[in-house]
């Protein structure tokens, strides 16, 4: 096996007669941040337990850094990780919930000190060193749990939804921090979150998780541009992707973005309702291929009956049955 | 409505405060001021001196409570947090049938057991051993600490424990350095029910401990009555039963919130 | 063990870290110290007195275990004295159990209001809970005393005769009674305001917007979630009160005439004074049998009335 980064190779993992996991394979090269997003009970979170040794795989082996660490004890494992619920220590002050992982592995008091100063200054917790973790907001937490995450200076970083506790705003704040502090450096990231937004801001490549399975793993244009299968092409964007009734196996998938009026041929298409999104609009179109959502430009005001087609290319033909997208 | 509260509060202090109060005016009456005399004359601390200069003193009796109370609250302490601990790592199934099996020991009416303990204790030579009795009141208390430390040790978040795993600690580090500190409100709730317990348990220490300088509370004031049925040294009887309450009021007033948490939890969660 | 069936058959090599298989039996050993312990003090007994009931073991054949084939059982199934004592400690359970609930709920449902003085109420609660039965149950004979006692001086100032209350059959299981519902019922109440508080106040809200009287609320809202509470206090204290023994004990010593004995009175001088531990053994557990019936009839109880009120 190659070294440096992160390899999965055919992980299972199964709990009685459920498959949590199925052959997940993926690399992780020292440096790049790779988002696991899917929707909730997908396997994302399981992966990343998986891989911190929070959770015993089946099958497959974990290698980290040239090592093989599939049996390894967590603790010897050399990741940090940042829980979702941040999981500080609510009885040991910021300073104290930084000292005890050094101090359980004998890093001498002098050293200890060295590294703790470095972090809190990195993170701007300097001021905060002396508080419990109660007296915290949210993102002062989820700083903290970082510089404990960074502070052994691990061999990869795991984060498990960080942002999901955080409020919208602070969430886009935060975002192109949490890239600076994390990604390209020596370690690979792994970053689970079930918010398309947050994967594309933050991750480098993506892989999309449905049902224990990798659906697709790509960059962000990839998986938006060429989804392998209807589950990828539905789960990314927002508004989501129209699927048109099927005819004789297959299925047509329009972006909204991509549907155009046009005044002859296409589609006969009636209004049935307008979302006003600021600098777009939305509009609900029925036709007798089904339902139709369209973005426009917000200072258009459509007629009640249209005729709608859509840009030449953009389109995507799925398998009525299989789901599989047909090249 | 809002004076519905008043007369609850008041009735609940008649109900609960009256027959203490007349214990405690008892305390200071003399013999003939019992059997009827006027409220003037009569008063006295005469049943204080007899109590607390009757051989053995009083305070004897106290101080074996106490040191019995102690050393029953280590012991089950020491013996129910590993339990309540290991107890979170197991299988679920059978974590439930354990549960079960401490509630149903829980609400045991425990003098049915008091024939077998005996045996046990002629055996091993623990009758007339005060600190012995901790062993079977470590057994009975042992239900209940456990889950209550259990149902305490469940309302930890698991990801607290998962970053401690991370960090290298191991099994003994995580209870000792994190588990415990954050357990220590239910610590202390149990500890307190357990010295209750065990500072007013009858049946067993009745038959455990013979000899007058050993007994424990309940058992000397027991003594005190079935020694003279027909006239029961009422006056210092009550001077006793105040010395016996005074350190139960002092538990209760500074530990009231401890001690309902305790019990609430232990209804909730068992 | 779990995990060691999922590893078979993996080709891994079977290095020293085995941490999931290790942590599991290190925590079964964290639980052995006190699983034994309840073993000797809850296990052992019950087997040792089901030997124990098979044997004759007393003064009579010189404190030796003899079997004497259920001689002990049949003697049992025909003891008068068993019987009666039997229906002396239900007819305790029951009134006590009974009033300790309908007081402790009353009292719980008015303390449940925001207000001051919570602490002093608790304190108030918890107090006669606290102290030992059998200091307290000196108290109360001395507080019935015929004719010194409070009561008795209050009924001689009122002009009306003084009342043996403890040395009249029909007053003295009274008097036990009243000092069991003395030192439980504000406990019992202060477990049901636990169970009070933890109903969701919106439930409450919601149903007063729809209009619902209080009796109304107490009846479809607050009863039926209080069940689970009621079953567990009614359990507890059902044992609690078939196993009387130290208020009776000390308070009338079972009389006047045995009218007030209990069965663990009975099972404790068939050891302890007539010194017959085979019969002894027989009546703790013909005691335990009974009160297996009674708990599995509470819990039955207790699940009808939930089921009924999840149809309706």
């Amino acid at each position: 096996m190659s070294s440096g980064g992160l390899q999965l190779e055919n992980i299972s993992r199964r709990l009685g007669a459920r498959s949590l996991l199925h052959e997940i394979s993926l690399e992780v090269p020292a440096g790049e941040c790779l988002a696991l997003l899917g929707p909730s009970g997908c396997g994302k979170t399981t992966t990343l337990r998986v891989v911190a040794g929070l959770d015993p795989v089946s099958s497959g082996r974990i290698w980290l850094q040239g090592r093989d660490i599939t049996r390894l004890d967590p603790g010897r494992r050399q990741v940090g990780m940042v829980f979702q619920s941040y999981a500080l220590y609510p009885h040991l002050s910021v300073e104290g919930n930084l000292e005890l992982g050094l101090e359980i592995r004998r890093v001498t008091a002098a050293e200890r000190h060295r590294r703790i100063s470095t972090i809190l200054e990195l993170l701007q917790l300097v001021e905060l060193r002396h508080r419990r973790p109660a007296q915290l907001s949210g993102g002062q937490r989820q700083r903290v749990a970082l510089a404990r995450a960074l502070l052994r200076q691990p061999d990869i970083v795991l984060l498990d939804e960080p942002m999901s506790n955080l409020d919208a705003q602070l969430r886009d704040n935060l975002r192109p921090e949490l890239r600076r502090l994390l990604c390209g450096g020596r370690h690979p990231v792994l970053y689970v979150t079930h918010d398309q937004q947050e994967a594309m801001g933050i991750a480098d490549r993506i892989a999309v998780m449905s049902n224990g399975f990798i659906q697709q793993l790509g960059t962000a244009r990839d998986l938006y541009d060429q989804p392998v299968n209807r589950f990828v092409a539905e789960f990314l964007g927002r508004p989501a992707i129209n699927l048109l009734l099927p005819q004789q196996g297959h299925q047509l998938g329009l972006r909204p973005e991509h549907i155009r009026s046009v005044n002859t041929g296409g589609l006969e298409a009636k209004l049935t309702g307008r979302e006003w999104l600021g600098n777009q609009q939305l509009l609900n179109l029925e036709t007798k291929r089904g339902q139709l959502k369209m973005l426009t430009s917000a200072d258009w005001t459509p007629p009640t009956e249209l005729r709608v087609s859509w840009d030449q290319g953009r389109e995507l033909w799925f398998e009525e049955q299989s789901g599989e997208r047909v090249k | 409505m809002n004076l519905r509260r008043p007369i609850i509060v008041a009735g609940l202090l008649l109900w609960s405060l009256l027959p203490l109060i007349w214990q405690l005016q008892t305390s200071f009456r003399t013999p003939d001021a019992l059997v009827g005399g006027s409220l003037t004359s009569g008063w006295t601390l005469e049943n204080y001196r007899t109590v607390l200069q009757g051989s053995p003193s009083f305070w004897r009796y106290m101080v074996n409570s106490a040191l019995v109370g102690t050393a029953t609250t280590g012991l089950t302490l020491s013996l129910a947090v590993p339990a309540a601990y290991g107890l979170r790592q197991q299988a679920a199934t059978l974590k439930r049938g354990l549960l079960l099996l401490l509630v149903a020991a829980a609400v045991f009416p425990y003098v049915l057991l008091f024939l077998a303990l005996l045996e046990l204790a002629r055996q091993l030579g623990w009758g007339n051993q005060l600190l012995a009795l901790a062993i079977p009141y470590s057994g009975l208390s042992l239900p209940l600490a456990v889950l209550l430390l259990q149902a305490g040790i469940a309302d930890l978040p698991n990801e607290i424990e998962d970053a401690a795993r991370l960090e290298g600690l191991n099994l003994w580090q995580r209870l000792h350095r994190i588990v415990l500190p954050l357990l220590a409100p239910t610590l202390s709730s149990t500890a307190i029910l357990v010295f209750l317990f065990s500072w007013n348990e009858y049946p067993i220490a009745l038959t455990w401990i013979s000899r007058s300088e050993l007994l424990t509370l309940p058992t000397a004031m027991a003594r005190i009555a079935g020694s003279s049925i027909y006239a029961v040294p009422y006056g210092a009887f009550a001077a006793a039963t105040v010395l016996g309450s005074l350190p139960l009021l002092l538990l209760v007033l500074l530990f009231q919130r401890a001690i309902v948490s305790g019990l609430t939890q232990g209804a909730v969660k068992g | 063990m779990n995990f060691i069936s999922h590893f078979q058959g993996q080709p891994f090599a079977t290095n020293k870290v085995e941490s999931y298989s290790r942590g599991k039996s290190l925590s079964l050993l964290l639980l052995a110290p006190a699983l034994a312990l309840l073993a000797i003090v809850f296990v052992w007994p019950l087997l040792r007195y089901g030997w124990l009931s098979f044997h004759a073991d007393s003064v009579i054949t010189g404190l030796v275990a003899i079997p004497n084939g259920g001689a002990n059982w049949i003697r049992l199934l025909s003891d008068g004295r068993f019987w009666q004592d039997a229906l002396q400690t239900l007819r305790f359970a029951g009134v006590s159990v009974g009033l300790e609930l309908v007081l402790g709920l009353a009292l719980a449902l008015a303390l449940h209001q925001r207000g001051p003085g919570r602490g002093v109420l608790r304190v108030l609660c918890l107090l006669p809970w606290a102290l030992p039965t059998t200091v307290m149950a000196l108290g109360w004979r001395w507080i019935f005393n015929d004719p010194h006692g409070p009561i008795n001086a209050l009924l001689l100032q009122l002009g009306l005769p003084s009342q043996g209350f403890l040395s009249t059959p029909s007053t003295t299981w009274l008097v036990s009674v009243l000092a069991d519902v003395w030192k439980t019922t504000p406990f019992v109440a202060l477990l049901l305001l636990a169970g009070l508080q933890s109903i969701p106040t919106d439930l409450e809200e919601a149903m007063r917007l729809e209009g619902a009287s209080p009796w109304q609320r107490l009846r479809r809202l607050t009863l039926p979630l209080l069940i689970p509470y009621l079953g567990l206090c009614c359990l507890f204290r059902v044992a609690q009160a078939m196993g009387v023994f130290d208020l009776i004990q000390v308070l009338t010593d079972g009389g006047p005439a045995g009218s007030t004995e209990s069965l663990a009175l009975y099972a404790y001088l068939n050891a302890m004074r007539f010194l017959d531990f085979g019969y002894s053994a027989s009546v703790m557990l013909g005691m335990f049998l009974l009160l297996l019936v009674l708990s599995a009839l509470v819990l039955v109880v207790q699940r009808r009335f939930q089921q009924q009120q999840e149809l309706t």
